[in-house]
């Protein structure tokens, strides 16, 4: 307990720390930082629409931010949850708009498409990974590239909605996820977010597998004297991240957009990252860095409108709690030791 | 037959030269800190803020050398922090990379919508570029093949310059020898009293400095204007390449020739009315594959090296087992 109680008080102090440091950007680029945190926190949590607005923009990077502990637990970094996330939203949209089918089952085979579809996306990259030690850091960068641009292209060559631009044809409403509230376009992605964490969280806690795959994450050695396949392991686990990278693009298809389109939902696989890594890796903690981030995002949205600021100093403030919570080393107690600790802890 | 020349000739060879330069630069840069032992998937932010500063440098001194010094002094700035964080604190070198890209996105984007006002690009505003060098005496020598060697910005000649340079600095020069014992056995470094702390800062700056140029020239030379995020990946290429030759300029100089020539044949492509989109996943595929191919072909390397090693293993034992714990 109070190991946990020292973790978190040093990701608020470095989250502090990035934040102080992020007014010092803020004042260079001519803004106030009182101002522009005021409004984020007006834009993030004004009334109930925007706190809806808030829990809308959390659900793709809670369910990206799954996706990435589940790499990092098995000491995996996939980076390509956002080409995933591209792959899955098309997908989705595919089924959305092709099949007509029963409503409930539409929404299901398109999720189970979407899911499908992330997973085969990283499946070259986990291979290559597990069989040959390839860095998945890189290939996993460089496939998002191809995998945005496929997107693109399958959009506007082959699916373009006739008269639209850069867009699908939208998809049946029997495939839709329904809305929560009737004002806002907060749908039930968010709770499928929330139990693949909790879930994510139990089997990593109960279940054999995920105790293999924790080892392998922490100490591979150990893992493959006790009988875990090592290779079989890091392959599947980058599967399931990838699946769930595309679990988030059909939810952000059939919950938001009900179409798939040119630079659809940009950023949210590294907010997800992020979020995973803020929260060490922990699926439980990182619905709550989810919330953080999805509140600056739509914090953004009024400091666009509100100051002379771009959205993207969210995206500044992002990194530098990123970089302050990874400098944390400095505060870290000599005597703890660095030789066993997971490739991917700050 | 036809449709082939059209494709391939002296104007495809001398966009290959200047396709290749950007990302050659930041591969060589990415090679100091190879050799000395990090993994640096920062060199895509280094890029970018090499690319604005530039830009900005050019505009405000209405120099383009004075841009280029800018460019580069950004490089550096990331460069230290990068350096910082994972020598000093040893922070893991992945997130602090990945970390410095997404800053370097998104504070350009700041930056330039509080300086122009504007979302996008940067365009006119008295950017000044780099001037063409005409080597005097290349027509003449050469004739038609003159535009190989003639006519490209300077950072073109000092991106394939650098690759004897860094040849000469590994083999030849004290730095050199100092930053790849550091990369390749620490423990010998240490032990011969060189500081690993020293030599990283020192690759890792000098990554910056390289980055910093290829970031000028993306946006004064090979085009005089900056878009948001216009590295474009080259930054990771340049990782793909520097996983696979190991960091060996020469290696990297064949690596980066293959994905400027697929990046010159992709913009091609294009203007023989190929869907753009799939015409600009070829550099990426080709990254792709070529990480896939060679991690493969590596693939019997590692295992020589591990049967090799575990041989050792297992003499050393056999050898201080009798006189050590054993004595019968």
């Amino acid at each position: 307990m109070k190991d946990h109680l020292h973790a978190v008080s040093g990701q608020v102090i470095a989250i502090g720390v990035a934040l102080l440091m992020g007014a010092i950007i803020i004042l260079m680029v001519g803004e106030s930082p009182v101002r522009v945190f005021m409004t984020l926190l007006r834009g993030a949590f004004g009334d109930q629409e925007k706190i809806a607005g808030t829990l809308l923009q959390t659900t793709p990077i809670l369910i990206c931010g799954v996706a990435a502990c589940i790499g990092l637990r098995g000491g995996m970094f996939n980076v390509g949850i956002e080409g995933q996330l591209f792959l899955g939203g098309f997908a989705a949209a595919w089924v959305g708009f092709a099949m007509p089918l029963p409503a409930g089952i539409h929404t299901l085979a398109a999720l189970a498409l979407a899911v499908v579809a992330g997973a085969a996306w990283v499946a070259i990259p986990a291979y290559f990974r597990a069989r040959y030690n390839t860095n998945e850091v890189v290939s996993t960068i460089l496939s998002n590239y191809v995998a945005v641009l496929l997107t693109s292209y399958f959009t506007i060559f082959l699916f373009k909605r006739p008269g639209g631009w850069s867009e699908t044809p939208p998809i049946l409403a029997t495939s839709y996820l329904p809305e929560i509230f009737a004002f806002s376009r907060l749908n039930w992605g968010l709770v499928i977010g929330l139990v693949l964490a909790v879930g994510v969280a139990l089997v990593f806690r109960y279940t054999r597998w995920g105790y293999g795959v924790t080892m392998v994450g922490s100490a591979p050695k150990f893992a493959e004297y006790g009988g875990v396949n090592v290779k079989r392991q890091g392959f599947l686990v980058l599967l399931l991240s990838g699946a769930v990278g595309g679990l988030a693009g059909g939810v952000e298809t059939l919950g938001v957009h009900h179409r798939f389109m040119e630079g659809f939902a940009p950023g949210f696989g590294f907010d997800g990252l992020i979020a995973a890594l803020l929260a060490n890796g922990s699926p439980v903690a990182t619905i709550f860095t989810a919330l953080f981030f999805g509140a600056l995002r739509n914090g953004s949205l009024l400091l666009e409108v509100d100051t002379s600021a771009s959205r993207e100093i969210i995206t500044v403030i992002q990194a530098l709690i990123i970089l302050s919570v990874s400098a944390q080393v400095l505060v870290r107690k000599r005597g703890d030791s660095q030789a066993g600790e997971r490739r991917w802890k700050f | 037959m036809e449709i082939l020349d059209k494709l391939i000739n002296v104007a495809l060879i001398a966009a290959t030269l200047r396709t290749t330069a950007p990302i050659l630069l930041v591969a060589l840069g990415g090679s100091f800190t190879t050799k000395a032992g990090i993994f640096n998937i920062g060199l895509e932010g280094q890029m970018l803020v090499g690319a604005f500063f530039a830009v900005l440098g050019s505009i405000w001194t209405g120099s383009a050398l004075a841009g280029v010094a800018c460019g580069v002094a950004a490089a550096l700035v990331f460069a230290l922090v990068f350096a910082v964080l994972v020598v000093s604190f040893k922070a893991n070198e992945v997130v602090v990379g990945l970390a410095l890209n997404i800053l370097a996105g998104g504070m350009t984007i700041s930056l330039m919508k509080a300086i122009f006002g504007t979302r996008g690009s940067i365009v006119g505003h008295g950017i000044v570029g780099l001037p063409k060098v005409q080597l005097p005496g290349a027509r003449d020598l050469l004739g038609s093949w003159a535009p190989l060697i003639s006519g490209f910005t300077p950072l073109v000649y000092a991106a394939f310059i650098a690759v004897p340079l860094l040849v000469v600095c590994y083999n030849r020069t004290r730095l050199g020898l100092y930053i790849r014992v550091v990369g390749e056995k620490p423990e010998a470094a240490e032990a011969l009293g060189i500081s690993i702390t020293r030599v990283r800062y020192i690759a890792s700056l000098l990554c910056g400095l390289l980055a910093g140029l290829a970031g000028a020239h993306l946006s004064l030379g090979y085009i005089t204007m900056f878009t948001e995020n216009m590295s474009s990946g080259r930054g990771f290429m340049a990782v793909a390449i520097l996983i696979f030759s190991n960091g060996d300029p020469l290696k990297v100089l064949a690596g980066c020739l293959l994905f400027g020539f697929a990046d010159a044949f992709s913009l091609r492509l294009q203007t023989f009315g190929y869907p753009s989109y799939l015409v600009l996943t070829v550099p990426y595929v080709v990254a792709l594959i070529a990480l896939f191919a060679l991690s493969y072909r590596a693939r019997p390397r590692i295992i020589a090296e591990t049967l090799e090693s575990m041989r050792k293993l297992l003499s050393v034992d056999r050898n201080t087992e009798p006189g050590g714990k054993n004595p019968q």
